[in-house]
C-alpha cells in the first residue's frame, strides 16, 4: 500500500490510482486551491495558484528531504513517499501573490457579475490573497463579446485559465475558442463567423472559473445564494447524465451537470442544459377534470378522484394501459399494479419512443444519443416483466382500433407534442380514456378522465439509461398547485398507507422483478450498473 | 486577389504545400504558411487565415491563435511597402535609439506602428534585432541599416518614398 | 589569457560563408572522418568529456543534455538548432551564420549524428534576413555536395535540415516555446517533465542547442577534449557543482564602449578587460557606471565588479542570474539607472508569453510602476513592491512555467539593490510631494503611452 503525506497527515493510494497533489489533498478534505487544473482535461499548470512545497519521504529512514522550490500539485504525482506542504508560510505568500496579480486587471465588478456567490476569484481572495490593494487602481467596466447562441463572454473578467479553450480541442475537437495576442493583452475570442456553435458548448461555463463566460439562458435570472442544488438526472435522451437541479421556490433556473465518472463524467449536452423551460410553460395542465355526462369537462377534487375513478374502471372491463418512457421505474410499475387489479389480462403497452436524428458521439467518448427519452430500458423491462414481452404503441393502437378495450389509461409526461388529431381519433370509441400528461393535445381534449403529471425535476423515482445503469433521485421541486405527480397519485389509488415512499416502491420492483435485483441494495449517487450484476448472476 | 474570390494564389498555395514534405504534421506548417503569405500581401487578412486552416486541416481559430501570438503579422491592412524596424532595446536605447525612432516618426509623420497615409513605409519599434554593434540600427525590408544618424535617417526615409516633414516643427504629428 | 580564435578563425577572410572557402580552410575533414571513423556513441563521450556548457543562455552541460536520449529509439530524433538570438545585446550567432555559416552546419551534422538525429530544424529569428540568405545557401550547398541528405559522404547516416523562420518573440528562444512555436501553435513554454529528450517535438526525442555550441561540437570533435579544457577556467576545487568553464568564448560587447563587436577570448575574462583591451575602452573619454555581464537577463555588475570573471560561476557570485549569453553591455556614468531598468522592464512585459499569471501580471506590474515612476508620479514604496516582483517570479523559486521570469526579476533586482540610493533620489527629486505616499494610486493611462 503506497503512502504519501499531506501536510504531516498519511494518505493511502490504491496501486492502480493516479492522482496529484490536488487529488491526494483532497482525501483528506485538504482544499489545494486552483483555476487552471481539470480533472478531465489536459494538465497545463499556468494558473500556479496550486503551488505547494513537496519532498519525499526516505522509505528506511523516514527522513523526509523537501525540494526548495515550489511546484504545482497538479502536476505533482502522489506516489509512495511523497510529501506535500500546503500550509507553510511560502505556500500562503504564493498563493496571496498569484491572487493579488489576478486582481490587477480585472474589472471587479461582483455587484453585476453572474458569478457572485461561486466565484473562485472571490472565494480565494477571501481565504488566500491579500488583506490590501497595493497595485494602481484602475476602476473599468468589463467588455462584452458573445461567443456564440448559448455562451457570453465577459471579457476582462478572464483570468486566462485556457480551460474553455482546451474544452473546445480536447473534448469537442471543435477548436472554436481562442487565445489572442501575447502576454497581459490575452483574451478569450472566437474566431469571426466560426462562433461556438458545438452542441456541449454549455460546459465551458461550468468550467469558467470566474465570470468570464456566462451562460446566456441564465444570465441574470438569479442570484446563485439564492438557489438550492438538487441531484437529479436529465431526462432528454438516454445517456441519463447526472444534474444539478439549481431552483428556488420551486422555479428551476439552471441545470448543471453532475459529475458521474460512469455516465457524463463532468459533462452534458447543450439540449438538455437548456431544455427544461416546458417545466414552467403556462400551458402546462394544472386542473384534474372528469368529463360529464353532457361532454364538458368540470374539475374535480383530489379527494374526489379515488372513489369516482375506480368505481368508473371496475364497471369497465376489458383495460389497457400505455406508460411512456418518460415515467419513472416505481410510477410504470404502480400502474401496472394498479390496472392489472381491475383486469388482470389488462394490455400493457409502451408509449411511443421518440427518436430524433442519430447518436452523436463525440471525441472524448461522450454520446447524445437520438433516443429522446430517460427510461424506455426501465420501462421496458416492467413491461416485460408483466406482459412476458414489449408491446408497442402501434401494436397497442390497432388493438384499440379494432375495439378491444373499454377503458385505457394512458400516461404521457411527454414535454413536447407526441399525438396528432389523427392517433388521437383512434382513441374515439374508447368508453373510459384516462389520460396522465403535461400538456394539452388532440388526445388530452378527447379524455374522460384528465389528470395533469409532473415535469422531471418534480419527480422522485428511478431512470434506467441506454447502458443499464439504474439512477435514483428525489424531486427537486413542488408541482404547481393541481398537479399530482404519477408516482404520488398511483400510491393514492391503490391505497398505500402513509405518504408515499418511493424507495419502499423500488425495493418491490427489485425483489419481483430480476432484471432490477441489484437495486435491493441501496443506488449511490453515481447509480448502479444493473447488467453487470445481471451477467454475474447468470453466470453462477 | 486570386480568382474566384479566394485570397491565396495558385503560387502561394504551391509555396506552403512546398513544406509539407518537411514536417511530419501540417499544423507545423503555420508559421511558413503564414510568412508566404505575409511576404505577399502584407498583411493576412482574416479570410486567408481561412484559407490556410483549410490547406492544413485545422480550425481557423487554432490559426488565428498562432497568428496574433506574434504581433508580427498584420491583419487588418497591410504594412507599407518598405518597413522599417528600429530598435528599441537597450544596447540601442544607450546609444540614441530612442532619439532615433522619435526622429523618424516625426520626419515621417507617424507614430510607432503607424504607417505613413501614402502607403510607403510603415515605422515599427523592435526589441533587439541582434545588431548591438552597430547600435543605433534599423532594419529596413531586407536590409540592415547600421550607425544610423539623424542624416542617415533621412537619407532611408527619402529612399522609401516618403516626403519628410521639416525638422524644425516642433509638434509631432497627429496621423 | 591569450589563444588564438577558434570560432572567429575563419570570419573575416574572403568567401568565408562559401562552401568552397570553408573546404580551403579544412572544413567539413572532421565530418568525413567522424562519419568513416566513429560511432555516434564516441562523439557523444568525446562532448561529454570536454564539459561543453550550452553556449544560449543556460549554461547546461552539452555532452549530459545528450545522454538524457533514449536508448534504442525507434525514432524519429529531433534536433532543433536554437537560431532565435533574442536576448538583447546578443549578436554573436548573426556573425558566426552571416559569416561562417558551415561552421555551424558541420557542428549541427556532427551533433545530429551523436545524437542520431534524422531531422535538424534551424529555427531562425525574423529579423535575421542575412543569416537566413546565407544559411539557406549554405544548405543548399551542402545537399548539392552530398554533406546533408541521405546517405551522407556514402555512410548509412541521413539527415534533412530546415529552416524555420520565426516572427519576432523572445520566448521562442526558450527550448519547449521554440517546440511548441515550430509545432504550429503560440509558443508557450511547456511544462517539465516531461523534458524534450524524453518528449519533445511532435512528442519525439527532442534536443535543442545553441549555435554556438553547436559550433563548439565542430571544433571538440576536431581536436579533442583536452584540447578544449586547455582553454578556460578550471572548476573550482571548493564547489561541487562546478564543472568548469572551458572552451573559447564569442563575447558581445555593445553600449558606451569606443569599440562595439563581438571577440572571441577564452572563457574567464573579465568585463574591463572586455572593454579596455577589445572595446577600447568606455567611450567618450568616460568611467563605466554598470554592465550588463551576459543579456539583460543576467541583471548588472556595478563598475566596483568589472573584475568578476565572466565565466559560469562568477557573475552568480556578484549577485546576477549567470553567464547568460556573454553579452555584455556598458553603462556609462551618464546613464539614470531608472532609465536603464524602465528599458528591461518594458521589454520583459511585451515578451511575457503570458501563460502563467506571476509573469503575465508581474512584468506588466513592474512596468507601469516604472512608468509612473519615470513620469514623476513613483512612490518610495514601488521600490519595495518591485523588488517583491523581483524575488517571487521565476523558474527558481518555482513560480512559472519557464526563465523569463528570472530574466524579468534579475535586472529588477540587481538595479534596485546596487543603486537604490539612486532610484530614491530620482524618485524623491521628481515627485516631492508624493513620495511618501503608500496608499495605492491611480494606473496612468496605458494606452496613451507607447508600449
Amino acid at each position: 500500500m503506497a503512502v504519501a503525506l499531506v501536510n504531516g497527515v498519511e494518505v493511502e493510494l490504491d496501486s492502480h490510482e493516479k492522482l496529484n497533489g490536488i487529488q491526494v489533498a483532497a482525501r483528506l478534505g485538504i482544499e489545494i486551491p486552483h483555476y487552471c487544473w481539470h480533472p478531465g482535461l489536459s494538465v497545463v499548470a499556468s494558473c500556479r495558484m496550486c503551488l505547494v512545497e513537496t519532498g519525499t519521504r526516505d522509505p528506511d529512514t523516514g527522513e523526509i528531504s523537501m525540494v526548495p522550490k515550489l511546484v504545482p500539485a497538479c502536476q505533482t504525482p502522489a506516489r509512495d513517499g511523497t510529501v506535500f506542504v500546503t500550509n507553510s508560510d511560502k505556500v500562503r505568500q504564493a498563493r496571496a501573490m498569484v491572487e493579488e496579480d489576478l486582481l490587477i486587471h480585472h474589472p471587479i465588478d461582483c455587484p453585476i457579475c453572474d458569478k457572485a456567490g461561486e466565484c473562485l476569484l472571490q472565494d480565494y481572495h477571501f481565504k488566500h490573497g491579500q488583506g490590501q490593494r497595493r497595485a494602481d487602481i484602475r476602476p473599468f467596466t468589463s467588455r462584452r463579446r458573445p461567443m456564440g447562441d448559448t455562451v457570453t463572454l465577459f471579457v476582462d473578467r478572464c483570468v486566462m485559465c485556457s480551460r474553455c479553450v482546451r474544452f473546445t480541442r480536447e473534448i469537442t475537437g471543435t477548436s472554436e475558442l481562442m487565445v489572442v495576442n501575447r502576454g497581459s493583452h490575452e483574451e478569450i475570442d472566437v474566431f469571426p463567423g466560426y462562433p461556438l456553435a458545438n452542441r456541449l458548448s454549455g460546459n465551458v461555463v461550468d468550467l469558467c472559473p470566474v465570470g468570464a463566460l456566462g451562460d446566456r439562458h441564465f444570465l441574470y435570472r438569479q442570484r446563485v445564494w439564492f438557489m438550492t442544488s438538487h441531484a437529479g438526472i436529465c431526462t432528454g435522451c438516454s445517456t441519463g447524465c447526472s444534474i444539478w437541479i439549481d431552483e428556488n421556490q420551486d422555479r428551476v433556473y439552471r441545470l448543471k451537470p453532475r459529475t458521474n465518472p460512469h455516465v457524463n463524467q463532468w459533462w452534458m449536452c447543450d439540449d438538455g442544459r437548456y431544455g427544461f423551460d416546458y417545466i414552467h410553460n403556462a400551458e402546462r395542465q394544472t386542473r384534474r377534470r372528469v368529463r360529464e355526462k353532457d361532454g364538458q369537462h368540470v374539475e374535480l377534487e383530489g379527494s374526489e378522484l379515488p372513489d369516482r375513478l375506480t368505481r368508473d374502471l371496475k364497471s369497465a372491463g376489458r383495460l389497457a394501459a400505455v406508460l411512456s418512457p418518460h415515467m419513472t421505474v416505481e410510477a410504470a410499475y404502480l400502474l401496472t399494479q394498479f390496472i392489472r387489479q381491475f383486469d388482470p389480462q389488462a394490455m400493457l403497452a409502451m408509449g411511443p419512443v421518440p427518436v430524433v436524428g442519430a447518436d452523436e458521439t463525440f471525441p472524448n467518448g461522450f454520446c447524445i444519443h437520438a433516443e429522446k427519452c430517460p427510461n424506455r430500458r426501465g420501462v421496458e423491462e416492467v413491461l416485460a416483466h408483466a406482459m412476458g414481452r414489449i408491446v408497442t404503441w402501434d401494436e397497442l393502437t390497432e388493438a384499440v382500433a379494432s375495439r378491444s378495450f373499454d377503458g385505457v389509461w394512458i400516461a404521457g409526461g411527454y414535454p413536447s407534442p407526441w399525438i396528432d388529431e389523427t392517433s388521437a381519433r383512434t382513441f374515439d370509441d374508447v368508453g373510459l380514456l384516462i389520460v396522465q400528461d403535461v400538456f394539452d393535445s388532440p388526445l388530452w381534449r378527447r379524455a374522460d378522465y384528465q389528470l395533469p403529471g409532473g415535469a422531471f425535476a418534480e419527480q422522485e423515482g428511478s431512470y434506467v439509461n441506454v447502458a443499464d445503469r439504474i439512477q435514483s433521485v428525489s424531486w427537486a421541486i413542488r408541482p404547481p398547485a393541481g398537479v399530482e405527480t404519477e408516482v404520488r397519485l398511483l400510491w393514492r389509488l391503490l391505497e398505500r398507507p402513509g405518504l408515499c415512499r418511493v424507495r419502499d416502491v423500488l425495493h418491490e420492483v427489485a425483489v419481483e422483478i430480476p432484471y432490477f435485483h441489484e437495486a435491493v441494495h441501496e443506488i449511490p449517487p453515481t447509480g448502479l450498473d444493473l447488467k453487470t450484476a445481471m451477467l454475474a448472476a447468470s453466470m453462477d | 486577389m486570386a480568382t474566384d474570390g479566394r485570397i491565396l494564389t495558385d503560387e502561394m498555395v504551391e509555396a506552403i504545400r512546398a513544406y509539407f514534405p518537411r514536417y511530419p504534421t501540417r499544423r507545423a506548417v503555420t508559421l511558413p504558411a503564414l510568412h508566404v503569405v505575409h511576404d505577399r500581401l502584407r498583411h493576412v487578412p482574416l479570410r486567408a487565415v481561412v484559407e490556410i486552416a483549410e490547406l492544413l486541416g485545422v480550425a481557423p481559430a487554432e490559426i488565428q491563435d498562432t497568428l496574433t501570438f506574434y504581433g508580427f503579422f498584420k491583419q487588418e491592412s497591410p504594412h507599407g511597402l518598405t518597413r522599417a524596424w528600429v530598435c528599441r532595446s537597450i544596447s540601442c536605447a544607450l546609444r540614441g535609439g530612442e532619439e532615433l525612432m522619435e526622429h523618424m516618426c516625426r520626419r515621417a509623420r507617424v507614430r510607432p506602428g503607424q504607417t505613413t497615409t501614402d502607403g510607403k513605409l510603415t515605422l515599427e519599434e523592435a526589441e533587439c534585432l541582434g545588431a548591438c554593434d552597430f547600435a543605433p540600427c534599423v532594419l529596413a525590408g531586407e536590409t540592415l541599416h547600421k550607425n544610423v544618424t539623424p542624416d542617415m535617417a533621412d537619407a532611408l526615409l527619402k529612399q522609401c518614398g516618403v516626403t519628410l516633414r521639416d525638422v524644425n516643427t516642433r509638434t509631432t504629428s497627429d496621423n | 589569457m591569450d589563444c588564438e580564435p577558434v570560432l572567429l578563425a575563419h570570419v573575416g577572410r574572403p568567401d568565408s560563408h562559401t562552401l568552397s572557402g570553408y573546404e580551403a580552410a579544412g572544413g567539413y575533414t572532421t565530418l568525413r572522418q567522424t562519419l568513416r571513423d566513429a560511432t555516434p556513441q564516441k562523439i557523444v563521450d568525446v562532448v561529454k568529456e570536454s564539459a561543453l556548457r550550452g553556449r544560449g543562455g543556460a549554461g547546461f552541460p552539452c555532452g549530459l543534455k545528450w545522454t538524457f536520449l533514449p536508448q534504442n529509439h525507434p525514432g524519429p530524433i529531433y534536433m532543433c538548432i536554437n537560431a532565435d538570438e533574442s536576448e538583447p545585446g546578443t549578436f554573436n550567432n548573426r556573425i558566426l551564420m552571416e559569416e561562417d555559416p558551415h561552421q555551424v552546419l558541420e557542428g549541427t551534422i556532427l551533433s545530429c549524428y551523436a545524437t542520431r538525429a534524422s531531422t535538424a530544424y534551424i529555427y531562425l529569428r525574423y529579423e535575421y534576413p542575412q543569416c537566413l540568405k546565407r544559411l539557406q545557401a549554405a544548405i543548399d550547398a551542402c545537399y548539392d555536395a552530398g554533406y546533408l541528405g541521405k546517405n551522407i559522404l556514402g555512410s548509412d547516416y541521413s539527415l534533412e535540415v530546415t529552416i524555420h523562420r520565426g516572427a519576432a518573440a523572445y520566448i521562442c528562444g526558450e527550448e519547449t516555446g521554440l517546440i511548441e512555436s515550430l509545432e504550429g501553435k503560440r509558443a508557450w513554454p511547456r511544462i517539465k517533465p516531461p523534458f524534450p529528450a524524453v518528449e519533445g517535438l511532435f512528442r519525439k526525442p527532442t534536443v535543442v542547442n545553441n549555435v554556438e555550441t553547436v559550433a563548439c561540437v565542430r571544433h571538440i570533435v576536431q581536436r579533442g577534449a583536452a584540447w578544449f579544457k586547455s582553454i578556460g577556467v578550471p572548476p573550482d576545487p571548493d564547489n561541487p557543482r562546478d564543472i568548469g568553464s572551458f572552451g573559447p568564448k564569442l563575447y558581445c560587447l555593445s553600449g558606451h564602449v569606443e569599440r562595439p563587436g563581438c571577440y572571441e577570448a577564452p572563457l574567464g575574462i573579465s568585463c574591463r578587460e572586455l572593454i579596455e583591451r577589445f572595446g577600447g575602452g568606455v567611450w567618450k573619454g568616460r568611467r563605466a557606471k554598470a554592465a550588463i555581464p551576459g543579456g539583460i537577463s543576467m541583471g548588472l555588475l556595478t563598475a566596483a565588479e568589472l573584475d568578476v570573471p565572466l565565466d559560469f560561476v562568477g557573475p552568480v557570485k556578484a549577485g546576477c542570474l549567470g553567464l547568460g549569453t556573454a553579452a555584455v553591455v556598458v553603462l556609462d556614468e551618464t546613464v539614470r539607472m531608472v532609465d536603464f531598468l524602465h528599458n528591461s522592464c518594458r521589454f520583459f512585459k511585451h515578451e511575457s508569453c503570458g501563460q502563467c499569471t506571476p509573469c503575465r501580471e508581474g512584468t506588466d506590474w513592474a512596468l507601469q510602476m516604472l512608468e509612473r515612476i519615470r513620469a514623476g508620479r513613483g512612490r518610495l514604496i514601488d521600490l519595495d513592491l518591485l523588488l517583491e516582483i523581483g524575488d517571487s517570479i521565476g523558474i527558481m523559486p518555482g513560480t512559472t512555467i519557464c526563465g523569463l521570469a528570472d530574466g524579468a526579476a534579475w535586472p529588477i533586482k540587481n538595479a534596485i539593490r546596487k543603486f537604490r540610493d539612486e532610484f530614491e533620489h530620482t524618485i524623491r527629486a521628481t515627485n516631492p510631494h508624493g513620495y511618501m505616499a503608500t496608499d495605492p494610486v491611480p494606473a496612468l493611462e496605458m494606452h496613451a503611452l507607447q508600449h
